[in-house]
């Protein structure tokens, strides 16, 4: 046993040296790897800041800036590269509507709809809604059917007729109302949260008492 | 003593309720692959419909994408391999508190401003490692290659 190690101990010298050259080798190659890998890097790692036209239609602007300098992109489809933190980004180039594609498209495609807003009129001092807002119910539908929706928030607001307290319950039964009415074309009624402003959120300000007609509403928001 | 102890410790209780209620900034609307959300250092599966929080971190895989939208209606999502912390949001209109304040560290992204750019621009804050986008209200892309720190995680 002993004699075994002993033995044993007699190689090591040997493999030894074999195991760091092969080791220096290694290392050799790992720098020059490690060496191409940085070079390469170096001209890819850049950041991409292109403008995108909003889903009307219109274009806004960017302003990209750091150490360096800055640059306004306000055309669509236009970009600019940054190289480091320091550095100026470049100057604005236009891209090819296939390239944004080719760098973008799985984010572009996972994108959700942008929240959309309405808002439903009452008629004096009821929860009957005006004939124009009937017909804004069934674009309220049809939003609700085409977006699929996670949450959608429901405020009642009344104008300045009447006391504080009972706007405040007429402001919630005109949500609950309309609630009601989403619930019934298959909405899930977990998704809605219901509220009341009462008088305290008017569209137009008036004095307490004044029938207004633009304040005798619900505002929905689909997300 | 123990009194002190009992006021520390319903201090404490306070201010873990008071952040426990702090409302999200919004929620995950689209997901499809490896997504995860990033909370407080422990991943939370990225599913549609979860909310997010200040300080959050979203995380796709090689094969992920998510979306999010966020109260005032600003909407971002992230291609695959992408990383995004929330680093600040506060939507309060009322009491004029706005502030929306996203940091990419890797990936692709693409953002549509919100309520926040509208009422207050220079209340969006959007960060990457080499530069600063200030928003005037549009839709912009992004795309960071990681740097060898990042890839530590």
């Amino acid at each position: 046993m002993r004699r075994r190690v002993a033995a044993g101990m007699d190689k090591p010298p040997n493999t030894f040296s074999a195991e760091s050259q092969r080791r220096g080798t290694m290392q050799r190659l790992l720098w020059v790897l490690a060496i191409a890998f940085m070079l390469s890097g170096c001209a890819a790692r850049r950041d991409l800041v292109v403008l995108l036209p909003d889903p009307d239609g219109k274009t806004g602007s960017i302003e990209v800036s750091n150490q360096g300098g800055s640059t306004v992109i306000s055309e669509a489809n236009s970009a600019t590269e940054v190289k480091s933190a320091t550095s100026a980004p470049k100057a604005v180039a236009k891209m090819d509507e296939s390239e944004v594609r080719a760098i973008f498209g799985e984010a572009l495609d996972a994108q959700p709809s942008p929240p959309e807003h309405y808002s439903l009129y009452f008629k004096s001092d009821s929860t009957e809604l005006t004939e124009e807002s009937l017909r804004t119910l069934e674009s309220v539908f049809s939003a609700m059917a085409r977006m699929k929706p996670s949450e959608v928030t429901v405020v009642g607001h009344t104008d300045r007729t009447g006391s504080r307290e009972a706007n405040f319950q007429l402001g919630l039964e005109r949500a609950a109302l309309v609630r009601d009415l989403l619930v019934s074309k298959g909405v899930d009624q977990g998704l809605i949260e219901v509220r009341s402003h009462g008088e305290d959120d008017p569209l137009v300000k008036t004095d307490d008492g004044v029938p207004e007609a633009k304040n005798r509403r619900v505002e929905i928001v689909i997300r | 003593m123990k009194k002190m102890l009992m006021t520390a410790l319903s201090v404490f209780f306070l201010i873990m309720s008071a952040s426990a209620a702090d409302p999200a900034a919004g929620f995950l609307k689209t997901v499809k692959g490896t997504a995860s959300i990033i909370r407080q250092g422990e991943a939370i599966p990225a599913v549609v419909g979860a909310k997010i929080f200040k300080d959050d971190t979203l995380r796709t895989g090689a094969d992920g994408s998510l979306g999010v939208t966020f109260l005032d209606d600003t909407v971002m999502s992230l291609g695959p391999g992408s990383e995004v912390a929330l680093k600040d949001f506060e939507f309060s209109p009322a009491e004029g508190r706005l502030s929306i304040f996203v940091r990419m560290l890797k990936g692709t992204a693409v953002y549509l401003s919100g309520i926040i750019a509208k009422l207050a621009p220079q209340a969006v804050r959007f960060e990457t490692p080499k530069a600063n986008i200030g928003v005037r209200g549009t839709r912009f892309a992004v795309k960071v290659e990681g740097d060898a720190q990042d890839v530590r995680r």
